[in-house]
């Protein structure tokens, strides 16, 4: 490599251009929309980390997947209820619409599947988590975390004969006790 | 180590590798506000993953991998733009600052050298990567690597003795 040690020295004073002063605060854009994006989630977060690194992740896998137990059990009501009226809104011709040879006793049409909503989705959105420090159960010796989630709930119902839909939204609070084992 | 988690940190990393970031970018394009719009893409991204600024390799990738992806996407303005320059005065902004002839000579004996030699030489001068590094971003071994560099070495000191 001593051959080249002229030639090495006089790229060496070659220097690069520099990046423009924009681009930094691009840059800075960039990062803080992100940074505020994650502080949505989590306000103590001084800086975006990776999903896996974060200390709630398996808190909030755990609260997804109770949403989605409750919408398994709902979905499962749902089939055992067939053939009866779940839900309804009040503009009844957007829900029953008129199909013939299936008149009703007072006259209005009807059909057998018409009334029917069944679950399309749910989601859970956790906007805020605190945690609430260590506390001790009256009944057990063993500390536990507890976490405060404020979030966002969504549950949809679609009626699939008159594609009809049903939303309902509700903020939520809800607080988690998390035993804490030490070693 | 030195941590990235945190929010100041990332512009004096910045300002330490942006020049060697930029004209590693102009490899692939010849418009510098192109090589910016990559260097912040890979950096917003490496950053975001919070790795290390140790681990230069990795960010080097993505400069290469977005500048890839950004001439794919990008191949039909840059045909149009081709045609355009084509057309008038060619005028590229030049990757250095010129101090004398003797560097300007030297720039354009860089431009010409092939690609995967350019690449490398940039690496190991003006961002300082071992050959270990530059083997881990570019995929090759970094056998392949150092002789790559040499090989640009000796290309450029050939042509500066022509002239």
């Amino acid at each position: 490599m001593n051959d080249f040690f002229e030639i090495e020295n006089e790229l060496r004073k070659l220097r690069p251009a520099q990046p423009s002063p924009i681009l930094f605060e691009r840059i800075e854009e960039a990062l803080a929309e992100h940074y505020w994006m994650s502080a949505a989630v989590d306000p103590r977060w001084s800086w975006p980390r990776p999903p896996w690194r974060t200390p709630y992740n398996w808190s909030l896998g755990l609260a997804t997947a109770a949403v989605l137990v409750l919408f398994a059990a709902v979905n499962m009501e749902r089939h055992q209820e067939r053939g009866e009226k779940i839900a309804e809104s009040s503009s009844a011709s957007e829900i029953r619409p008129v199909l013939p040879g299936s008149r009703g006793e007072n006259g209005t049409a009807r059909s057998s599947f018409s009334d029917k909503f069944v679950p399309a989705g749910a989601t859970r959105l956790v906007y805020n988590t605190r945690d609430e420090g260590l506390q001790f159960a009256p009944t057990s010796g063993q500390p536990l975390r507890r976490l405060h989630y404020q979030t966002h709930e969504t549950w949809q119902w679609r009626n699939p004969t008159t594609g009809a839909s049903l939303r309902v939204s509700y903020p939520s609070e809800e607080v988690v006790l998390i035993p804490v084992s030490g070693q | 180590m030195q941590n990235l988690a945190s929010h100041e940190d990332w512009k004096s990393c910045f300002s330490e590798v942006a020049p060697g970031l930029l004209l590693f970018a102009r490899q692939w394009v010849q418009s510098a506000a192109d090589a910016e719009d990559i260097v912040q893409e890979a950096f917003v991204k490496f950053w975001r993953r919070n790795h290390k600024i140790e681990n230069r390799a990795l960010l080097y990738a993505a400069v290469r991998s977005i500048a890839l992806d950004f001439i794919r996407r990008d191949s039909r303005r840059a045909r149009r733009e081709a045609t355009a320059l084509g057309e008038t005065d060619e005028f590229i902004e030049p990757q250095f600052e010129f101090e004398d002839d003797t560097q300007r000579a030297l720039a354009e004996a860089i431009d010409v050298l092939p690609c995967e030699q350019r690449e490398v030489l940039v690496m190991k001068i003006w961002n300082e990567l071992t050959f270990a590094e530059i083997g881990g971003a570019l995929g090759i071994s970094q056998n392949t690597a150092a002789s790559r560099y040499r090989y640009a070495l000796a290309a450029l000191r050939n042509t500066l003795q022509l002239k």
